[in-house]
């Protein structure tokens, strides 16, 4: 039996929204546009923060340079071997890798030469590419989406890379990179140790830097000393600093979202608020007629409710959306430059789509949520005013 | 069926602007009586109604209603009681101007817990009563003033009250729609109803349908008849 009432009161506020086109009309635009700006602010940070959570995540647990008049230098390779008889290292891997300035696109490559062991490594940690193996080595690469793109490559391809001394190298592309981790490999090139060598000149018994990881994560700084102690003339980098280095930036460029964020909150609540405090006269004696003929308090919430609920719902799916698209397809063009830097470090790229059930809850929480509490609370007060003076208009 | 005991209605209480729209008045209206509250403007006559159809509540005093003490009554019962007892014909009618005529009938059944099928037939039936057939779709705000009236009158009749109470009905009508109305009133009466009419207009005061005019002045009772 109850049922009828929710119904029909339901059914009246649908009418309701209806009669006043104009005034819900602009408030559902203000809504939707308030949504999307803080839904695309959402979406981004989050989409950058897993992008660099991959990145992060094979990362070792020490990096060992060779330091040379203050600067970063080729380090022995055959200094892995003091390093590996410390106790609680598990693996060193000497690694040879180096960035390109590539002239003609404006572009750096990033190359990192890999065998054995550390591709196979890397492979397990990076999906990528179509399903078939794709072997590298005697000139055969992987190379990224960005690269693939600015130079008009496909598998199988051929294309040259400037060696240091001047002279041309050729290569074969072996496979591109799946979009799945694009912030780091979208200007990525994987070639073998041998390869990278021979692009960059790198001496035999040299490498770029030493990668160690460690059994026990307590132990690292433990660790890192000793290698400063074994191997005078090195730096010993840890994960944690490489962290927490970019977690400062990254902190610093989240406060700067986090003041957008509260930007739109703010001007949520403004909106919020004049909802809330800007019943219209006619609204007021609509309340108080409605209330004259026998409707409850509850139901005259009830029906509001319902408006406001239905505003703010179709409202907060329409900005979600918007913002989904904006950010995932259209390279986030309205929120980038805000968050300036991004783009200094990373070339444009498009995030790869990705909802969080939590986020979404969260945007949800901090518009539909005060908006609609909002639109009750004067309705609330008018209510329980006699009707007598709700209609009299005092 | 309603009882007023030394009732007084004051507004702006304790401010300069006090006003005591309804001073010390008691009174007993019958079931089935049809009563006139007769005034100059600004007698309390609205106040009064608006006292027994429990859309305000008494400064002091007690307001009984079908036998309920509804100056004692908290807010939720009192709405209980306006909603299944009184049916109410506003001074300037307050139909809501932008929804359908039909709409504007259906809007006191919609806390009854209806049927669709039910709040269907009674606005027919007030449609039907009440002569305004044919202008269900009208908004509200495209009737004429008689329209309008009816519109009212029907939609304090559809959720069948015991008590009618009408606020200066006739202020804008002419002889003939004012006869009309007289003739609706008569024919609730005949069912059975009580009714309440404020109204300074000779043509309510001296029909014959009347059973008692209670004159009013500076929110008292100064005759009756
Ligand atoms: N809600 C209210 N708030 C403040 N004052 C009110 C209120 N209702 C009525 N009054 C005042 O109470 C007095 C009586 O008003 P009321 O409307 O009852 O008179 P009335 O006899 O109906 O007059 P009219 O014939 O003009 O309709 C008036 O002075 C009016 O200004
Ligand atoms: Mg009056």
């Amino acid at each position: 039996m109850s049922k009828e009432r929710h119904k029909h009161i339901l059914s009246f506020s649908i009418t309701s929204l209806l009669r006043r086109k104009g005034k819900n009309l602009s408030i559902f635009l203000i809504y939707t546009l308030m949504v999307f700006l803080l839904g695309s602010v959402v979406f981004f940070v989050s989409a950058i923060k897993r992008e660099a959570a991959t990145t992060l995540k094979g990362a070792p647990d020490i990096v060992v340079q060779q330091i040379r008049a203050g600067r970063h230098d080729l380090i022995p390779t055959e200094y892995m071997e003091k390093v590996r008889t410390i106790r609680g290292v598990t693996k060193v891997i000497p690694r040879v890798w180096g960035y390109y300035f590539d002239g003609p696109t404006q572009s750096n490559y990033t190359i990192i030469g890999m065998d054995g062991e550390s591709y196979e490594a890397f492979r397990d940690r990076i999906p990528f590419l179509s399903p078939e193996e794709a072997p590298i080595g005697n000139g055969k690469v992987l190379i990224g989406k960005g690269i693939a793109r600015s130079r008009g490559l496909k598998r199988g391809g051929h294309f040259y890379l400037l060696r240091s001394d001047g002279g041309l190298k050729t290569f074969e592309v072996s496979g591109i990179f799946s979009g799945r981790s694009s912030l780091l490999t979208h200007d990525l090139i994987v070639m073998s140790e041998k390869d990278v060598r021979e692009l960059f000149l790198i001496p035999a018994r040299y490498s770029i830097d030493l990668a160690v990881y460690v059994r026990n994560k307590e132990e690292i700084e433990t660790i890192a000393r000793k290698i400063g102690e074994v191997l005078p003339g090195t730096r010993a980098v840890i994960k944690e600093q490489i962290t927490k280095s970019y977690e400062t930036v990254f902190g610093w460029r989240s406060g700067l979202v986090f003041t957008a964020l509260l930007g739109t909150v703010l001007a949520f609540a403004i909106l919020s608020w004049d909802k809330a405090t800007g019943l219209s006269a006619d609204e007021r004696k609509e309340i108080g007629i409605l209330k004259a003929l026998g409707w409850r308090i509850e139901d005259i919430l009830e029906m509001k409710f319902w408006e406001g609920l239905t505003i703010s719902l179709t409202a907060f799916l329409a900005g979600i959306i918007l913002a989904y698209i904006h950010i995932f397809f259209f390279g986030s063009y309205l929120v980038a430059p805000a968050i300036k830097g991004w783009s200094v470090l990373y070339p444009p790229f498009n995030l790869n789509p990705y909802m969080d059930a939590g986020e979404v809850f969260m945007v949800f929480f901090i518009t539909v949520v005060p908006y609609t509490v909002a639109t009750l609370i004067p309705v609330w007060r008018s209510s329980t005013i006699d009707p007598d003076e709700v209609i009299r208009g005092i | 069926m309603i009882e007023l005991k030394d009732v007084t209605k004051v507004y702006y209480k304790g401010t300069p602007k006090e006003v005591k729209a309804v001073d010390g008045i008691s009174l007993e209206i019958a079931k089935g009586e049809m009563v006139v509250l007769k005034g100059p403007s600004g007698s309390g006559k609205t106040t009064l109604l608006t006292l027994i159809g429990c859309l305000s509540r008494p400064t002091r005093g007690r307001v009984l209603v079908a036998g309920k003490d509804t100056s004692r009554l908290q807010e939720p019962f009192l709405t209980f009681h306006r909603r299944m007892h009184v049916g109410f014909v506003f001074q300037q009618y307050h139909l809501i101007p932008d929804i359908s005529v039909y709409e504007n009938i259906l809007l006191p059944l919609y806390p009854l817990d209806m049927t669709s099928q039910e709040m269907e037939e009674r606005v027919e039936d007030a449609l039907r009563k009440l002569r305004i057939k044919g202008k269900e779709a009208y908004r509200a705000k495209d009737l004429s003033g008689g329209e309008q009236q009816r519109v009212a009158i029907a939609r304090a009749l559809v959720t069948d009250p015991e008590i009618i109470l009408a606020d200066e009905p006739t202020a804008n009508l002419d002889t003939h729609l004012s006869r009309d109305f007289l003739k609706i009133m008569d024919g609730l009466k005949e069912e059975g109803k009580t009714i309440v009419i404020a109204s300074h207009d000779p043509l309510v005061y001296e029909h014959k349908g009347v059973d008692r005019v209670i004159e009013m002045r500076d929110g008292r009772l100064v005759g009756c008849s």
